[in-house]
Parts: C-alpha cells; structure tokens; sequence
C-alpha cells in the first residue's frame, strides 16, 4: 500500500491549570487530545465525529499547526510535522490548509473577497507571481460556484453559504494537498449544507484532495467520508470505513450516539431502540480511570476501571471476518445495529451545482 | 381548539424598507398535540412564535393583520396586562439559549421560585420548595442541594432542563419550544426531548415545537407546519408529508439531508437562496428554486390548496409533486 499522506500518532494535548499568580503552581491539566493515532491516505476523507467537549476541534488545530501538541507526532509524507521550523515548516503548511466553522468571523470584513483569497500568496510568493494573483483568484471563485466579478466585494455583501465558498476558495489558493475542515457546514441552512457538501465532493475528485472532515452531524459525516473516527473525551475510541462503524458498530458509545440522531423517518419512531446515555461527559481535568466511557456506559464492569482498553481489533473478534471486525476501544465490543435501516431513497435527478 | 391562528401577518420597518416577516399563517393546535413548525433561518417561524407569546419587539415590529384565538379569546385585542396574566401561567416558552435565557447572578432556585411568587403570591420559602419540587420533576439530580446553585454551574443539558421546569411551573396548557435542543449534543437532545413528550403526555399539554431539524420533528410531531418566506406552504400529519412531500421546497429540503442508514450519491440541492424579505418575489415566493415553476408560478399566488382533510400545499402543481 502507499505511503500515507498524514500519519498521526500518540497526539496529545494538555492545557495547563496554574494557580496563583506569581509563583505559578500547575494543578492540574486539561486533557483535550489524551492519544490519538490515525492515518489519512491521499485521496481519502477520514470524518471524526464526537461531541462538543471531545478534542475533535483540537486535532484539527495540531494538523494545521496552530496549536503545538503536548506529546506524539503528525506525520507528512513520512516527515514530523511538530520537529519542523523555519522554512521547512512553511513549506508543509502550504500543503495542509483548513476551512474553519463559521463563515461569519472566520473572514475578515474589512477585506475584500479578492484580498482575502488572494492574501495566502503574500506569504508563499512562489506559487502565484504578482501579476498573475487575480486571474488565479478570479479563478477559484469560478471553481467555488461563485461569480469571478464579486472579487472587489466585501464578505458582508454575501449569504452564509456563498462566505463558506470564499473560506474554501481561500483553502484551495495554495494548491494544498490536505484539507482540515472543521465544521464547514453546521453553521448553515439545510438547503444550503447539500450545496456545500456537494462542492466539496467535486473539488476532492477535481483537485485530488485529502479531507480530514470534523463534525458533530453523523449523517453528514456518513455521507462525505470514507473513514470515520468516533472521539470521546479526547481520544477515539472506534475507528474504520464508514460501513464498519455506522452498520456494524462494536464500540457501545458509538452505538449509543448512533442511536440518538433523529432520522427523518416518522415510521422509524415506533421501532427503533433508542440507547439514551445517562449522566454528562466528564470533565476533561479529570478523566475517569480505565475506560474513559465507563461512567456512562451500561455494559461498564469491575475490569472497565482498571484497564485502559486499546484502539484495536478486539481479541474476542479476531478470529471472525466480516465488517464488525475493526478498531474498537472496548473490552466487550459486541456487534449491535443501532440505526433503522429504512427503505432504499428513490432515485431522484441530479443534483444542481 | 387550544389556540387558532388566523392570517396572521407581521412586519418590521427597518431603515431599508418594510420587511415582511410573517404572510397570512393560518395554523393551530390542540391540547395533547405536537405541532412542529419547521422552517430555515428567515422563514418566519420564530416570529410567528413571538407573536403568539405577545414578546415581539414593537416597533419595530408590528402585527399588521390576523388573529390569535386562545381558548377561543382573540388575545391581539386583550391589554397588556390581560395577556401578562396568560403569559407563563397558561401559555410557556423555552428558547434555544439557555444561558443566555437565565439570569446569571440568581441561583437557579431563586428564578424558579419567583413563578409562585409572582402568579400565585406564595412566600420565598414556599417558592423555593416547588422550585425543588419542579427540579426533580425534569430529573435534575441532587436538587435540594443544586436549587442554590447559578445558571454556569450546570451543563448545557441540565441548564435546558431548568428552562423546561421553569416552562412547566405553573402547569399551562400551551407550551411554545423554539429549537429547544438546537445547542445541544445528540445524546443530550435525545434526554431532552424524550422529557419534553413525556411531561407533555403527563399534563396533556398542546406543544408548538420550532425547528429546523427534520429528523427531530419525525420524531416527535403529531402534524407539521412547513414554512417558506413567512408562509406555511405545507401542511399535513407528519406521516403523510414524509411518505410524500405535496410542495416541490418540503420535497427538496427531505432530500437535501444526508441518510445516516446509507451512503448517497450526489445529494439533491436547493438552488439558490431564500429570499430577501424586503423583496419577496412576486407569485409563488419559492418559485427561483423551484425544479417544477411554470409561468403561473411567476405571476399568481398559490392559495393553500386541499390536498385531503387534513392536509393543505400552497403549490399550483402540488398534485404532480405528490404523484411523482
């Protein structure tokens, strides 16, 4: 198999809790990454679904380097990303760029829409020389759905979706080979998310992208990814293709969070199971000992505080074949469906731009 | 009926114009029933909600026509304090934002309690025995302890709860939730909302529910309020409008949402955007988007057409979107 274009392993971030002002004394630590590995393969998109709270938003932050990790390594094209500096480490950034959540405050509303897409040739002159950035900025907006004569507006003059355009058009300026999109589409409307996703889709096949995708919307994630990772206080505790974990889930989280997305079926509403979890997620400065879920957990036993399940394919499913054999943090994974399978959609035309 | 809104139309001057927020909504509910309004961002369903509860910011708003009967009251033509003495003790909402919607520097017992003080003239200390009577009702645990505990202490979960305890107080027959689990975690909104059935079966309570979530309301909804540029376009009991959509926007927005049962293809999308208020276009307002606009479209309204009994499409061609 080739090499993966991202290889994160052993990822940790602690934020430290200090008391006192003078004579800083760390008490504590919060725990938002506590071990996260993961591979990302070129053309892929791997999706990390968790909850508010869980570090999926810190990850993303470590891979674009705008956080330096605590602990472990990201792996580009077999070098460590953390070890660099300089221009080496200029030159990786190029290749990794990110579209952020919210297109109100993620662009600067003094700028205008040229200036913004345009600016990330400030700083790597070398992939655009200066007389040729507002054909390649008029470009990109053509790329993006979006009129190439807007380039002299201002993001206040656009809707949310169209923001969210000039975010990736920003993003695909540099040409990068790895996109970390942080909840690209939860700030928007629901006929709005479909435009989005489906740019997303075309650019992926037309720019031969890797996509990290983080969000919190489960169907969403389903659709758009290949790979998914389930993260729950701070580290992921399933992880495989997206089959594997949304119809052969082992992890009972997962099954548990599976379980209660409202799906848009009013028929589904009698028969399906529902698993609601009791209780809060823990604090991350205090994260339970063993199995970090155990508190919430119905199956948790004795064994579940004294040991900290690995992210692997469990002993007791080894010997078996079949999709429910993946990466599954839990002493007692077990196969369990967890979403009503609902009858096949029909087929309906083609999708606009 | 419980409440019946009738034609009910709302607008707000604003510096660029007249911006017409709600057109002629004509829905209702019963007690027992949950009707769900749902609606994007601008299409007038949270307004429509205010109107109801009389806390619409006037001016700049206005209601410029329609009626609101509540138990048969027209409530438009009561006074202020008339409607004061309904708001909270027969009709209740919960808002999206619990943090912002409770008051940070009392204890949450002390905003619980004020209900009995305010409407029923109770004590402080009686007041803050139902106060801890009501958090156990929403299942807050360890409430004799957390009743002296502020709004930033709890989780969002739990802050959401006290909203919906503070709703519930004095028992109204109308409860009136916009987005009430829109900032919340899909476990957590599961919580959430079972509760929110469960005391509605209990009291027997009508529920307007607004959302935009179509998966929530296919959860919980008895008939369901589509709506479009302050219209409601659709109709219907919640099983029908899901088997079939009879409007060519519910058809769009039910395939636009990704399945989490199976991977898609391309998923279908709405073109364009919904519209300026200021400038709602002529005939059918969604008519820009719409795959199946004809020129009629461009030029005359739909009334809200009769699908079947109990079911209504503001669409010319809503017999062709049903079919096919």
């Amino acid at each position: 198999m080739a090499e993966p274009i991202l290889e994160v392993s052993g990822l940790y971030k602690h934020y430290p809790l200090t008391q006192g002002v003078v004579l800083k004394k760390q008490i504590g630590a919060v725990k938002a990454v506590d071990g996260v590995d993961f591979t990302l393969d070129r053309g892929e998109t791997l999706g990390i679904v968790g909850e508010s709270g869980c570090g999926k938003s810190t990850v993303a932050k470590m891979l674009v380097n705008l956080e330096k990790p605590t602990a472990g390594s990201i792996k580009y094209r077999g070098e460590d990303v953390t070890k660099l500096s300089g221009r080496a480490l200029k030159a990786v950034r190029r290749n990794i760029q990110m579209v952020f959540q919210d297109p109100y405050t993620s662009l600067n509303p003094r700028m205008t829409v040229g200036d913004i897409i345009g600016e990330p040739y400030d700083i790597h002159p070398e992939v655009a020389p200066k007389g040729d950035r507002r054909r390649r900025v008029q470009d990109l907006l053509d790329v993006v759905g979006l009129n190439p004569e807007y380039i002299n507006r201002y993001p206040h003059q656009f809707s949310g979706g169209q923001r969210q355009r000039i975010g990736i058009a920003r993003g695909l300026a540099l040409r990068p080979e790895v996109i970390v999109a942080d909840e690209p589409v939860s700030a928007l409307d629901v006929s709005v998310q479909a435009q989005v996703i489906n740019l997303m889709d075309r650019l992926q096949n037309e720019f031969d992208l890797s996509y990290v995708f983080i969000a919190h919307d489960l169907s969403i994630v389903r659709h758009i990814s290949d790979r998914v990772g389930v993260m729950y206080l701070g580290r992921i505790v399933e992880i495989g293709r997206d089959a594997e974990i949304y119809d052969h889930p082992t992890h009972p989280y997962t099954q548990a969070l599976l379980s209660a997305v409202p799906v848009p079926d009013p028929e589904a509403r009698e028969q399906r199971e529902r698993i609601i979890l009791a209780g809060d997620v823990p604090s991350p400065t205090n994260i339970p000992s063993g199995c970090r879920f155990r508190t919430r957990c119905w199956k948790a036993q004795e064994r579940c505080a004294l040991e900290v399940p690995p992210l692997a394919v469990p002993p007791h499913l080894r010997l078996l074949t079949g999709p429910a054999v993946h990466d599954s943090a839990c002493l007692f994974a077990e196969e369990k469906q967890a979403v009503p399978v609902g009858e096949a959609p029909d087929d309906h035309g083609e999708g606009s731009p | 009926m419980l409440l019946e809104v009738r034609d009910l139309h709302v607008e707000f001057r604003t510096r660029d114009g007249v911006a017409k927020a709600v057109n002629g909504v004509n829905c209702s509910v019963d007690a027992g029933e949950t009707l769900a309004v749902l609606g994007e961002s601008g299409s007038g369903k949270s307004v429509t909600a205010q109107a109801v509860m009389g806390i619409l910011d006037m001016p700049p708003g206005r209601i410029a026509a329609g009626e609101i009967l509540f138990r048969e009251r027209d409530l438009l033509k009561l006074k202020e304090e008339e409607r004061r003495k309904i708001r909270g003790a027969q009709m209740a909402m919960i808002f999206q934002d619990a943090l912002s919607s409770l008051n940070p520097v009392l204890s949450v017992g002390d905003q619980l309690g004020e209900m009995f003080v305010v409407h029923q003239g109770m004590s402080k200390k009686d007041g803050r025995a139902k106060a801890i009577e009501l958090m156990d009702r929403v299942r807050i645990p360890a409430a004799r302890e957390r009743v002296r505990q502020y709004p930033h202490q709890f989780s969002g979960g739990m802050r959401q709860r006290i909203m919906i305890a503070m709703a519930l107080a004095l028992e109204p027959a109308l409860i009136i939730a916009d987005e009430p689990t829109t900032a919340l975690d899909v476990t957590v909104q599961a919580q959430v909302m079972e509760l929110l059935a469960e005391l509605q079966r209990e009291y027997h309570m009508g529920l307007i529910l607004i959302t935009h979530d179509l998966g929530v309301v296919a959860d919980v909804a008895d008939k369901i309020a589509v709506m479009y540029a302050g219209r409601i376009v659709e109709s219907a009991p919640v099983h029908d409008i899901y088997k079939a959509p009879a409007h060519p926007y519910t058809r769009g927005l039910l395939e636009s949402i990704p399945r989490l049962d199976q991977k898609g293809q391309e998923l279908y999308a709405i073109k364009g955007l919904p519209p300026n208020l200021m400038h709602i276009p002529p005939g059918c307002a969604f008519h820009p988007r719409c795959p199946m606009a004809r020129d009629v479209c461009r030029t005359d309204e739909p009334p809200l057409y009769e699908v079947s009994e109990v079911r209504g499409s503001a669409c010319h061609f809503w017999r062709e979107c049903l079919h096919g």
